[in-house]
């Protein structure tokens, strides 16, 4: 009558799964993606619905090719955790096969021919974009501009030719898309511009801090992590280490030449800063699992997101600093293990 | 600060980790008061008792009593086996009706041996079986506890007496563990709020005899009603109530150890080592019943809840009280057609047969329907495991060794200290049953010490049999070469057939004799190796004298004789030497497995008997031998030991042949006779390992 | 040209010297092979493999027999060895048997004859009985060798298991119970 042999307790649990915490952090995405739409225009919007498509064909064609449970496993919401961090990171107005191999590319070889689920030891959607970047480098530099700026808001249907087509009238697009804030910063040194000017001149800086739109959609990533926080579905050790580490690079840089290093809140306002510090690198997949592991892992990114950034020859380094610091993962975690209770340190 | 932290954890559940001491820690949902609605239910009497021989860690008991057998209430039924044990007691009057294999109260399902008995419902009490009147010291508590068959009753079963200290004063602060942190189970809560003063005075009775200064009592502080009384008991007592934070597993000993006195046990040391003992509250109240009525322990406070029953409640159950009937009692909703579990829902298990019986260790039957279980996800390493286990393991890297069967790498990241307590399982969104494969990988690794420790008790065994062989060999060689000697001695000097000298065999027989008195006096230390040498070098010796002899025989027969003498004890001493090192070796392998020395002594006591009885046996036979057919034997040893014979022809004549037959029916028939008492023996340690396999 | 040639043969000799230095003043004494060999044999002393027992195997590995005759040790046993001996794996000369929990003889005494011919092969002396009685196994010292098994001439020696109790009993493998999605470590990714 018994199902045997017996399976252990506990008989109880707290009714968490794995599509929940997934979830969770979908919902904590919904609030950067409104205020993203609101400053960027619909890009964004039509390219997490193609992003979503692809992943979805993606997800069912590489399980079914594996063998694998395709419900449980498309049910688990972590293809939808990938494309979604993609999507923020790709320019919204970017030709549409652009974003289709990108997810193509980071769930097919970052995440199944791993093994998928939990085995992949690099975060997929940081694998895609660092996929894209090396790939296509004017696509991806070519960013839309906040409306604020340009003066012009692109409609859903100008959105739709230009993702589908790319045949915009050529003063739009000239119009609209430019350099991201982290760029004209970059290419204003190479000038001998130095980077208060450029703070101060540049009309897609908001109020000298940082790029106009940027900061809104960072403090919305804020806003989201804040919620994950709360919720318990990421840890704080990711957050307080990357933000203190780049924060902390920024301030003794800035404060040895204020006119070569731009200030700290600029660097933690900018670009994908807040993305990456509440909804990337706490993928805890490629993550460290160790208190301590975490903060040196999340310190780790922020420092090389820094480097990068100031020195690199890339714009924005979060890809990189993240896909580096997977490398050292299995390392870290060997070497933070936490005190076992009734153990000498 | 702990009233700010209640405010934030309302904001933040979590927040609540932060109150107590330990790390870690779950919040399930807590259905204490579905078995709290009533008072305790009135004691039943069921129509059939079965008492398994083990209900505590160690050893089974040894039954005491036969089928058909009428025993009273209290009667010691099982004694406790040597080592680590505790007896078993009569918990009403009635019939043996049947000692036998039943299911028992296990995770694993399996049937062992159990005692029935068929209650008279007369309930009538025989004599107390506790012989200490009052305990004064540790080792009369000890005595008391043993003979009460008092084990731990929070669950662990490990019998109370091993957990006293040695020295009175050893211990100065002993704590009591009122706790109970598994969501469901209230025994303790109803104990404690109704037996509060017995609970009291017991912990007193057992401070005095160990001489501890302090008593802490830890209760949960979901558990006002039990608070209050045990307060109100303690008042004057200088006993300390401690109100502890609610969180699953605030009931583990290392865990109630920490929040109370702010001390961390060491990994591998116990309590006593550090000066605490800790008691559950219902094994401290059965302590009290010992020392003040002298009763054993037979009863105990069960908990039957669950969501499938319509009347949850407490009970004082009799030990060997089937779940079955426990559970009718508590008027379940619906035919109980899933698996009851003992115990509760984080640490509890499923038993395999709703008539398993109620033992010492069955603090809660709980009948809940079952959930479906959820499939297994990877792993995504989320690390909620790692946040709420109480000991700070990583459960999770411990559970990817586990997956892939890496026991050494699970063991390093201290597999071991794992209390199994379930907080992982409980988190994990994967809804992997981590704790399985803990212990899994923990009974993997038990297996595996033990087939390496058995492997090298076999290399031990094959190498002294190798000795055992190469010894017999030698000696049957050197007792052939003094035969052919001493007939040849006989035919030089063309004596009589019955002269002083005496024959080499009896001779041999002497030397053995001897070697047997050695076997029981001697000392040495000397290794496998050294003492296979020592026979080797005897043997050669041996050999040589003979050779000697029989270089020598027709001048010096006393010098020869002493030669062999000598030699012949010189093969004694190094053979006694042997088996002592073949003992110690032997011994020094079973570490303290005490539970398992009396079934190996017995078959040492048998190997040697065999080993003797084999000797004589072959003595006898070649007696008989050289009686019937005398130059056959001869000839046998001719082809056996040919290149050893010097060129000596054998000279087997008559009056040899009829020399050595004469002299041979006297010792054979003592032979024979030591052969039939070491075949009695024989027989009767294998009754006694037989006994002992049929009660294990 | 001639300096380049001169600097490397001195850092050639220096070198030289500095590992001709550390090899005599490192030097590790090697572990008695035959003592490590004989440690991961199995120690059932059954012969099966040609030798008379387990030590006598050992030796005969270390002095260049085949790795692979250990049956009742089975692939783990000549994994082991290979590592020792820094040694190619060899295949199992018989197909890999399935984990089998430990035998152990047993004697069906109504049959028994009280030959002594068990207790002569029996290489760990396991058995007791004395001629014209009955012989009994004691359980706890058999290797399972089955050296017994053939001997007997009334072929009343069975090999059975040792019967499971509670005190032997372990947690199953949770992947044999629990459905799950993980892959199982033995099968092969499709």
């Amino acid at each position: 009558m018994n199902p045997w042999p017996p399976h252990s307790a506990p008989f109880m649990h707290t009714n968490t799964s794995v599509t929940q915490v997934m979830l969770r952090v979908q919902i904590a995405s919904i609030l950067p993606l409104v205020v993203h739409i609101y400053f960027f225009g619909w890009g964004i919007a039509v390219q997490w619905i193609l992003a979503m498509l692809t992943g979805l064909v993606v997800e069912y064609a590489m399980l079914h090719l594996r063998g694998r449970p395709v419900k449980p496993f498309l049910l688990d919401g972590s293809a939808v955790i990938t494309v979604t961090g993609l999507t923020f990171c790709i320019p919204p107005e970017s030709p549409w096969w652009l974003i289709v191999l990108g997810v193509s590319f980071a769930l097919i070889f970052g995440k199944h021919l791993y093994g998928g689920l939990g085995f992949n030891p690099f975060n997929p959607a940081m694998l895609g974009y660092a996929f894209l970047l090396v790939s296509f480098p004017a696509e991806m530099t070519q960013w839309t501009l906040p409306s604020a700026v340009s003066g012009h808001t692109l409609s859903m249907t100008e959105s739709l030719i230009k993702i589908f087509t790319g045949h915009l009238p050529a003063s739009i697009m000239d119009q609209v898309t430019g350099a991201t804030p982290l760029d004209h910063v970059k290419t204003g040194l190479t000038q001998g511009i130095g980077v208060p000017e450029t703070l101060n001149n540049a009309q897609t800086i908001w109020h000298g801090v940082a790029g106009h739109g940027w900061i809104q959609v960072n403090l919305a990533f804020m806003l989201g992590g804040l919620y994950l926080l709360w919720t318990r579905t990421i840890r704080w050790q990711y957050p307080v280490g990357f933000l203190g580490a780049l924060g902390l690079m920024a301030a003794i840089f800035h404060a040895i030449d204020p006119n070569q290093y731009p200030p700290v809140l600029f660097h933690l306002l900018s670009g994908g800063t807040m993305l990456a510090a509440f909804f990337i690198i706490t993928d805890p997949v490629t993550a460290s699992t160790t208190p301590l592991g975490r903060l040196i892992y999340a310190a780790g990114i922020g420092v090389l997101v820094y480097i990068i950034r100031t020195w690199g020859g890339y714009p924005d380094g979060i890809a990189f600093a993240v896909l580096l610091m997977n490398i050292f993962v299995p390392l870290i975690d060997q070497y933070t293990q936490p005190r076992v209770k009734g153990h000498p340190r | 600060m702990r009233t700010v932290l209640r405010a934030f954890s309302r904001l933040y559940p979590m927040a609540k980790r932060w109150l107590k001491r330990f790390p870690g820690g779950v919040y399930p949902s807590y259905r204490k008061e579905l078995s709290l609605r009533h008072p305790c239910h009135d004691p039943i009497i069921p129509d059939e008792l079965v008492l398994p021989l083990q209900q505590h860690v160690g050893a089974p008991a040894v039954p005491l009593v036969t089928v058909g057998e009428r025993v009273r209430k209290f009667q010691r039924l099982a004694k406790p086996a040597p080592g680590l044990s505790a007896p078993v007691h009569a918990p009403t009057s009635g019939l043996i009706k049947a000692i036998e294999k039943r299911p028992l109260p296990h995770p694993s399902g399996l049937p062992d041996w159990c005692i029935v008995i068929e209650p008279d419902h007369e309930d009538e009490a025989g004599e107390m079986p506790i012989e200490i009147e009052t305990p004064t010291c540790p080792t009369s508590l000890k005595q008391m506890i043993l003979q009460a068959g008092i084990v731990g009753m929070g669950g662990a079963g490990f019998p109370s007496w091993r957990k006293l200290p040695q020295k009175k004063g050893q211990v100065h602060t002993l704590l009591l563990n009122g706790a109970e942190c598994e969501p469901y189970i209230t025994c303790d809560d109803m104990l404690m709020q109704t037996r509060a003063e017995e609970i009291i005075r017991g912990a007193c009775t057992i401070a005095a005899c160990i001489g501890a200064e302090k008593i802490i009592v830890g209760i949960e502080d979901n558990k006002p009603r039990a608070l209050a009384a045990m307060q109100q008991a303690a008042e004057g007592r200088g006993v300390e109530i401690q109100s502890v934070p609610t969180v699953y597993p605030m009931g583990g000993q290392k865990q109630l150890t920490e929040q109370l006195t702010g001390i961390e046990i060491p990994a591998g040391a116990h309590a006593v080592d550090v000066g605490l003992l800790m008691f559950n509250v219902a094994t401290v109240a059965a302590i009290h019943h010992a020392s003040e009525y002298h009763q054993p322990l037979i009863s105990r406070m069960v908990t039957v809840t669950g969501e499938g029953l319509n009347d949850p409640m407490n009970i004082e159950a009799l030990l060997g009280t089937p779940f079955a009937t426990l559970a009718a009692l508590a008027d379940p909703k619906t035919e109980l057609n899933y698996p009851l579990i003992m115990g509760g829902p984080m640490m509890g298990f499923e038993v395999p047969d709703p008539t398993v019986p109620v033992i010492k260790t069955t603090n809660c039957i709980l009948a809940n329907p079952p959930q479906p279980v959820e499939p297994a996800m990877p792993c995504i390493r989320c690390g909620e495991c790692m946040e709420a286990c109480p000991v700070n393991l990583l459960p999770q890297q411990m559970y990817w060794h586990a997956h892939a069967h890496e026991w050494d790498k699970v063991e390093k990241l201290n597999l071991f200290d794992c209390i199994e307590c379930g907080c992982c399982s409980f988190v994990c969104p994967s809804h992997i049953p981590l704790v399985q494969y803990y212990r899994h990988a923990k009974g993997e690794i038990r297996k595996l010490r033990e087939e390496q420790a058995f492997q090298e008790h076999a290399r031990r065994r094959h190498e002294a049999h190798l000795a055992r062989l190469e010894r017999e060999k030698q000696e049957k060689e050197a007792r052939l070469q003094a035969k052919k000697a001493a007939v040849k001695k006989q035919a030089a000097q063309q004596t009589p057939a019955s002269s002083a000298t005496p024959s080499a065999r009896q001779r041999a027989i002497e030397a053995a004799k001897k070697r047997a008195q050695q076997e029981a006096g001697g000392a040495s230390t000397s290794s496998a190796a050294d003492k296979r040498k020592a026979a080797m070098e005897a043997a050669r010796k041996r050999a040589a004298a003979a050779r000697g002899s029989q270089d020598k025989s027709t001048d010096t027969t006393a010098e020869a004789k002493a030669q062999r003498k000598q030699a012949a004890q010189a093969a004694a001493k190094a053979k006694a030497a042997a088996l002592k090192a073949q003992k110690t070796a032997q011994q020094s392998q079973q570490t303290g497995a005490t539970e398992q020395q009396s079934p190996r002594k017995a078959a040492m006591e048998a190997a040697k008997r065999r080993a003797q009885a084999l000797k004589a046996k072959k003595q006898a036979q070649t007696g008989e031998n050289s009686e019937k057919t005398a130059p056959n034997t001869d000839q046998e040893t001719a082809e056996k030991t040919g290149p050893q014979k010097n060129g000596g022809t054998p000279m087997a004549t008559t009056p040899e042949a009829a020399d050595s037959a004469q002299s041979s029916p006297p010792s054979a028939e003592a032979r024979r006779k030591a052969a039939m008492a070491a075949a009695r023996k024989r027989a009767a340690a294998l009754r006694a390992k037989k006994q002992q396999e049929s009660e294990s | 040209m001639i300096s380049a040639v001169v600097i490397f043969i001195a850092l050639a000799a220096l070198f030289g010297l500095l590992l001709g230095y550390a090899a005599v003043r490192f030097r590790v004494e090697a572990p008695p092979v035959v003592e490590e060999i004989d440690k991961v044999l199995p120690q059932i002393q059954c012969g099966q493999c040609g030798y008379p027992g387990c030590k006598p195997y050992a030796e005969a590995v270390a002095h260049g027999e085949a790795i692979n005759k250990c049956t009742p040790g089975g692939e783990a046993v000549m994994l082991k060895i290979a590592e020792i001996l820094g040694v190619e794996p060899q295949p199992m000369a018989e197909g890999e048997e399935a984990e089998k929990s430990r035998m152990v003889a047993f004697i069906h005494e109504q049959d028994c004859i009280g030959c002594m011919h068990c207790i002569k092969a029996c290489p760990v002396d396991a058995i007791v009985g004395t001629t014209k009685a009955v012989h009994t196994v004691i359980a706890q010292e058999c290797t399972g060798c089955e050296l017994c098994v053939p001997v007997c001439p009334t072929d009343c020696i069975e090999m059975q298991p040792l019967p499971e109790t509670p005190r032997n009993w372990i947690w199953p493998d949770p992947e044999k119970v629990i459905p799950t999605v993980i892959p199982k470590l033995e099968s092969p990714h499709p």
